[in-house]
């Protein structure tokens, strides 16, 4: 075939669309959306990932920490002192300020001089860098998203709350965002501090350090990729099912289409087409239309990446501590790999047309096909392969529950996958079964019967838009009741664990004076001192570190111990008088990955050499990536030296007024800013206002599930209405209103709608109860209770009945809206 | 310009297999219409799909234009459709999706074979100049089945294949159309196997023949 | 308990994302600076080696006039922007192995004491910077390590790195140049101690060294000009010592004896804006003579090279060289890290009546520190014989 034939021939199946535009704009759409949403998590997953990049870059050259013992920052003696004595330590100070604007902004202060590391120094630059950087005004450096944030770029100087100024600002590719790299001298001063954080030491470093410091391991501290890579794989899951639920649009309008040319199609080969020259045309087609969604769809998808980024920046910061840009950096092969899995699901979802196109067989030219025994037997063939899935997932949970809690993130999220493909695989036989058994129990009401027969013959086209509103539904579903189970065990725990009325971050120098001041004072009823420090838990014949473990000690006065939310204690004990007589208590985290149950001994590596504590209770402890060892204050100050750390003030009478006077008394006594000080109230407030932002784009992606399944139901509609008329017009013809045919229709959709609604409760809360069963604690290291909300079933159901409606009022009102003779024009045609 | 020689076929059926053709031989010169008459279900049309190579014969064979089809493949089989035969169908197998203009030039553009000015004439004396932007489902029958004989025309076909042309048309419709067909078949001097259970529409041809049980008798006009 | 504010809580208790950034440091560092390490220095730059040959009005200017005083002018001279305390050691070990070995301080100020830019009291603003390098060499093999420090000025200030002056002591970290004299401000008995890493291979040295002559001032009165239109700088050294002590290859000890030679110079512009380097002698000759000589690259007359020398008599007495009483030729070419060094060199004093050809006992001495040159030592054999050390910059 000539090229000029190829051309005619691909005008000619084009043609199609521009006679019923409708189907364009489904497939379009389908396309559109499904790679819309896809891309913009792998949007977002990508430029995260080249933030932790960035910040991962080196970690082969990962620095030791080296700190007194005590607990007290390094002071500059102390590293005069280390470095005389040849060890190689270098200082760093890390602190945060907050800009003019209200922006934190994490600044950290190095010695580039004595870092360790290839990196060396460079004494003397030839350029003035290294003097610019070392002699005021210094320099901030910042990654450079981080940078051109401020207006004016390198030219910005950008002002503190404090009312210093930022050293000038230049751009550095390695650092990671909205972190700022200064000279210590510099940064010490920005922080208004006199020394260092601590001092650092490359690892290979071999050194004895005198017995009043301390060695911390590189390698010891826990890596936080683990703990993010499990929630880019939520985001990736989350982006596959819209991308499924997408493709189920465009598998149904693919199918379409191909139906309705397949007259067209066999003209074309009796006038001399060949098979293969029509596949490819058809595959060409798809290659045409993949192109045109796959690019709309990556730019939307960007579009809603920047859109989401923000509230996934700060869920990261909150959730592990990691720094994210606020803008996307997006890699080369990100723009390929988008359009590849566009491309490849447009190919699956068309791969079946390809197939019955190449199969096509020219001698039934002008027969009409067997539709309805094909969908018979391929009802059947999706119970089989529904069933397949559902054991597969079955076999998945069995196995998962024989694993340890904290792995198989990914098999968990193959299982949900397995569970609610399986399902709604299952859905059009079961909708089948219903409506046919229903419409023989309904022989007595014609037109219902009719309305339930003729729904039933809907279904080969309806099916896979109610596929897709089942997986929407089941999502939200799923996700809403975990979310919301979250909430409130994340409430109640802020409850339960913001006992003080105040707390309070005193500088370590003046700790015992304020701490002395406070307890003169009348309104203050109990001081709840806290410390926090770091070591490492030992196995049992204390010979090797498992894992590095933060230390926190409380002080159990009666108010807290009240309340403190513990999961599992002992149960002919009582934890707390445990807790003061040695015993630790361990957060659930570390009990899950370690097993350690109350009862149960932990061996701790401390100042006096390995000791063994005996563990009387599990706590919760939601939002904590690490293992956390709870103890008394006091022997957290014994044993392993902590420093101060934030005391906990319970006032009487508990007012405004009170917490404004003793705050007004602390600043003028001791100088203290207002920001060491923090009422429970401002405390819970900005937990819950980071809560919010965390399940922000786990709910913008659910909604929009929920509308991609929307406008699959809508554009099937409108794609069947052509067919429609034909099944309607015999019925209209025998004496039936076309008001009536119109409300039928709509009590069909809704019905089936209903229907579907129905089975994906069960489906929803099967989803729930993996998520936070299985995926959370893999992902996180938390288990939550599973919470139902009857509210939030009825208000999914609502919704996904108002959708259908929605969908199905279009093509009812065109009905409606239809002249009596194209009703007509359904008889001639035959 | 077609022969069939010997040419047998039969379909598994669920009563068992069905012979439809028999040793069938028939010859074809340039320029010869002959008519193929039979009741309906007695293998008209499959001599029809074999003559134009949709389907291949069990046994027996067939050659179009002195080129054995059996021989051929796939891709020359279609080539050979596209600039060779002209088919019209009794269902018109029109591209709706098309206009009328471009539904005439279709075949003709496949084949790369379009003469403007022929399309254009052709048009005229189907009567269908006024619609050329028209759809065909807003084409009355005679006026689809005028388009599909244009269509089928536009190439200047060796051979045209005709199945049951006028079997959708009403009386004096199918005369119009027949009476056009057969002036158009002799100005492009092609030869034309018409399949018809009418011996009204049988009539105006060379010769005719009944196909009866498989076999081929000769009807004398 | 990280989730939402309570973070706020424990912000001081920083995270684990301090050592996340932390980690970037080295990157950082390596950004800042190493691009320039990989680079051979420019050769049509005006701004010669090390930054040495750049405009420095700021500071105060080596001039002829002044004289120097001791122990005072053993101490650093901040007004200066640049100064060294440069010793190098020609040793052998009980079984007659020759050894060299390296110990130099560096002072680089940052800003010159008159500026105001900087009012901190902080110890960690600095306007010096300090840099230590520490070499030991064998016939085959070549360690070296190299060090920095922040610094302030001044001679009492403790500090990372630093010089004193009463009693003398020079240091950075652990490396140290001091006096064994507890109560001396003079530099007649000094001991000098460094440990480096080059490549897993530990080596330090702990050696004494005991002045068998005077001081010597090069120059004018102590000012060596460095350029045909007058710069210069103050030039002092002590090549008297003696040396006994002990170095360590990899854990293994070895006693040592020999001589050693330290240099005292700062300026604040040792090199012309045309001048890309030097190529620096300092010989021990058998018959007790020591033999100060260089040549800067560009900047003699008529653009030519710029040649000075001490020939100094074993009890101390100097006789300048000048341009016309000096001949150095090179004769051998080496190629070390991408550069050609002149590792065999034809020396004459025609006014001595000595003809030598001065050799590097291993071509590749070549430290490739931030700023990197050849240092090592050499034999001397022809008309007279003897040993040293040879610095070769800017190439």
């Amino acid at each position: 075939m000539s090229l000029s034939a190829y051309r005619t021939a691909l005008l000619t199946l084009l043609s199609h669309y521009r006679r019923h535009p409708g189907q364009l704009v489904m497939l379009v759409i389908g396309l559109w959306v499904a790679s819309a949403l896809w891309s913009g998590v792998q949007a977002i997953n990508a430029s995260a990932r080249d933030s932790y990049a960035r910040a991962d870059a080196l970690f082969s050259q990962q620095l030791d920490r080296v700190e007194r013992r005590d607990g007290q920052p390094p002071s500059h003696d102390d590293f005069l002192d280390l470095r005389r004595d040849g060890i190689p330590v270098s200082p760093v100070v890390e602190g945060e300020v907050t800009l003019k604007d209200g922006q934190p902004l994490t600044v950290m202060g190095i010695d580039p001089l004595t870092l360790p590391g290839d990196a060396g120094m460079a004494a003397g630059q030839r350029s003035d860098t290294l003097t610019d950087f070392l002699r005021p005004p210094y320099r901030t450096r910042l990654a450079p998203e981080t940078l051109s944030a401020f207006p004016g770029g390198t030219n910005a100087t950008p002002e503190l709350v404090s009312g210093r100024e930022l050293p000038p600002l230049t751009p550095d590719r390695t650092l990671p965002p909205e972190l700022a790299i200064m000279d210590i001298a510099a940064a010490l001063a920005l922080l208004d501090r006199s020394e260092p954080s601590h001092l650092v030491i490359a690892p290979e470093a071999t050194v004895t350090l005198p017995d009043t410091w301390v060695r911390q391991r590189a390698d010891n501290l826990a890596a936080p990729g683990q703990l993010t890579d499990s929630f880019h794989l939520n985001l990736t899951a989350m982006g596959l099912l819209a991308l499924v639920v997408g493709l189920f649009i465009v598998h149904a309008a693919l199918s379409l289409t191909l139906e309705q040319r397949l007259g067209l199609l066999r003209t074309l080969r009796a006038l001399g087409v060949t098979g293969r020259a029509l596949v490819m045309l058809l595959a060409a087609e798809l290659l045409l239309l993949g192109l045109v969604g796959a690019l709309t769809g990556i730019v939307s998808g960007v579009w809603l990446a920047q859109w989401l980024l923000p509230d996934v920046a700060a869920s990261l910061q909150a959730l592990y501590g990691e720094r994210l840009g606020s803008e996307l950096t997006l890699p080369w092969h990100y723009w390929l790999g988008g359009l590849a899995v566009t491309l490849g699901g447009l190919l699956t979802a068309g791969a079946s047309t390809l197939w019955r196109a190449a199969r096509l067989d020219i001698l039934a030219l002008g027969q009409s096909q067997a539709w309805h025994g094909r969908f018979r037997r391929q009802l059947a063939a999706m119970a089989l392969a529904g069933s397949l899935l559902w054991l597969t997932t079955t076999a998945l949970w069995w196995w998962l529950q024989q694993q340890p809690p904290r792995q198989g993130l990914t098999l968990g999220f193959v299982m949900i996958a397995t569970l609610l493909l399986g399902s709604a695989l299952w859905l059009p036989p079961l909708l089948s079964a219903i409506l046919t058994i229903a419409a023989r129990g309904l022989r007595h009401r014609p037109l219902a019967q009719w309305g339930l027969a003729d729904l039933n013959l809907q279904l080969p086209r309806l099916s896979v838009a109610m596929m897709a509103l089942i997986l929407a539904l089941s999502a939200n579903l799923g996700v809403g009741s975990m979310v919301g189970g979250f909430r409130l065990t994340f409430l109640d725990w802020l409850d339960q664990r913001l006992v003080a009325d105040l707390y309070l971050r005193p500088p370590a120098e003046k700790h015992g004076a304020i701490t002395d001041w406070l307890t003169e004072q009348d309104a203050v009823v109990t001081l709840l001192p806290t410390r926090r420090s770091d070591t490492q838990l030992l196995d049992t014949q204390a010979r090797s570190v498992t894992q590095s473990v933060g230390l926190y000690g409380i002080t159990p006065e009666p108010q807290l111990r009240e309340r403190w939310p513990l999961l599992d204690t002992l149960a002919d004990d009582d934890p707390w008088r445990a807790l003061q007589a040695g015993a630790v208590m361990i957060n659930e985290q570390l009990a899950l990955t370690t097993g350690l149950s109350p009862g149960q001994q932990l061996t701790l590596r401390t100042p006096q050499g390995p000791v063994a504590f005996p563990v009387a209770a599990v706590y919760a402890d939601y939002g904590n990536p690490r293992g956390e060892i709870m103890l008394t204050t006091t022997r957290l100050t014994d044993q392993f030296h902590a420093p101060p750390g934030a005391i906990g003030i319970l006032l009487t009478p508990k007012g405004q007024a009170e917490i404004e006077a003793l705050s007004d008394a602390l600043g003028q006594r001791f100088g203290l800013g207002r920001d060491s000080l923090t009422d429970q109230k401002a405390l819970k407030q900005q937990s819950q206002a980071v809560f919010e932002r965390t399940f922000a784009i786990t709910r913008a992606l659910n909604g929009l599930t929920l509308a991609v399944a929307g406008i699959a139901l809508l554009t099937s509609l409108l794609a069947q209405a052509p067919q429609r008329r034909r099944q309607l017009a015999p019925v209209w013809a025998v004496g039936v209103p076309r008001h009536t045919l119109i409300v039928t229709g709509l009590f069909q959709l809704g019905g089936a709608a209903c229907l579907t609604a129905v089975l994906a409760v069960p489906l929803g809360l099967a989803l729930a109860w993996s998520l936070v069963t299985h995926i959370n604690v893999a992902a996180f290291g938390w288990r939550l209770p599973l919470h139902i909300f009857p509210g939030q079933i009825a208000t999914t159901l609502t919704l996904a009945l108002g959708v259908t409606l929605l969908a199905a009022l279009l093509p009812a009102w065109r009905l409606r809206r239809l002249p009596p003779r194209h009703l007509l024009r359904e008889f001639d045609a035959s | 310009m077609l022969e069939l020689r010997d040419v047998s076929k039969s379909y598994a059926t669920p009563q068992g297999p069905l012979s439809v053709l028999r040793g069938v031989s028939l010859q074809l010169a340039a320029g010869e219409s002959l008519a193929l008459m039979g009741e309906s279900g007695c293998g008209k049309s499959t001599l029809l799909h074999l003559a134009a190579g949709l389907d291949t014969p069990d046994s027996g064979r067939i050659w179009l234009a002195d080129r054995a089809l059996d021989a051929m493949n796939e891709a020359q089989r279609s080539a050979l459709r596209r600039h060779r035969l002209g088919l019209v169908f009794q269902a018109f197998h029109l591209v709706p999706t098309l206009t009328v203009s471009d539904n005439l030039r279709l075949q003709a553009r496949l084949a790369k074979q379009e003469v403007p000015d022929w399309s254009v004439e052709l048009l005229e004396r189907l009567g269908l100049a006024k619609y050329r932007d028209h759809y065909p489902e807003q084409l009355s029958g005679g006026q689809q089945q005028r388009l599909a004989i244009g269509r089928a025309l536009a190439v200047r076909p060796n051979l045209l294949l005709a199945d049951e042309p006028t079997g959708n048309l009403d009386e004096r419709n199918a005369d119009d159309v027949l009476a056009l067909l057969m002036e158009l078949v002799v100005e492009t001097g092609s030869a034309l196997l018409l399949v018809t259970h009418s011996p009204r529409v049988a009539d105006p041809m060379n010769r005719c023949l009944r196909l009866h049980h498989g076999r081929l008798e000769t009807i004398e006009p | 308990m990280r989730f939402g504010g309570f973070k706020r809580l424990r912000r001081f208790s920083t995270s684990r994302r301090l050592w996340v950034a932390l980690v970037l440091l080295a990157l950082l560092a390596a950004v800042l600076l190493l691009q320039q390490r990989s680079e051979p220095p420019d050769e049509d730059s005006g701004n010669g080696y090390a930054g040495l040959g750049e405009d420095a009005m700021e500071y105060a200017q080596a001039e002829p006039s002044h004289s120097l005083q001791f122990p005072g002018d053993h101490g650093p001279h901040p007004d200066y922007r640049i100064e060294w305390w440069y010793l190098t050691a020609n040793l052998e070990d009980e079984n007659g192995e020759p050894l060299g070995i390296q110990w130099t301080l560096f002072r680089q100020a940052l800003a010159s004491p008159d500026d105001e830019d900087d009012d901190s009291d902080s110890p960690w603003s600095t306007d010096q910077l300090w840099m230590a390098h520490a070499a030991l060499s064998t016939p085959q093999d070549h360690w070296f390590d190299e060090r920095f420090a922040r610094g302030r000025p001044g001679p009492d200030q403790q500090g990372q790195a630093g010089v004193t002056t009463e009693p003398f002591s020079a240091w950075l970290d652990d490396w140290q140049l001091m006096s064994r004299d507890r109560d001396s401000g003079d530099l007649d008995s000094l001991s000098v101690t460094a440990r480096g890493i080059d490549d897993d291979n530990t080596f330090g040295y702990r050696l004494d060294l005991t002045a068998e002559g005077p001081l010597v001032l090069h120059g004018v009165d102590g000012f060596s000009q460095k350029t045909a239109d007058g710069q210069g700088s103050f030039y002092y050294s002590q090549p008297f010592y003696r040396v006994e002590g002990q170095v360590e290859i990899d854990g293994e000890m070895r006693n040592v004896s020999g001589r050693a030679w330290l240099d005292r110079e700062w300026s604040s512009q040792i090199m012309g804006p045309a001048q890309q380097g030097w190529d620096w002698f300092s010989l021990h000759l058998a018959d007790g003579y020591k033999l100060m000589a260089f040549r800067l690259r560009g900047g003699g007359e008529d653009g030519g090279d710029y040649l000075s020398g001490s020939w100094i008599s074993p009890d101390g007495n100097v006789t300048n060289l000048d341009d016309d009483a000096i001949e150095l030729i090179p004769t051998e070419h080496s190629e070390i890290e991408d550069r050609e060094i002149p590792t065999q060199w034809r020396l004459r004093l025609p006014g001595q009546d000595l003809d030598v050809t001065v050799k590097a006992r291993h071509p590749d001495r070549w430290l490739d520190t931030v700023f990197p040159y050849w240092e090592g030592d050499v034999t001397v054999e022809g008309s007279h014989s003897g040993i040293g050390f040879l610095e070769m910059t800017g190439y």
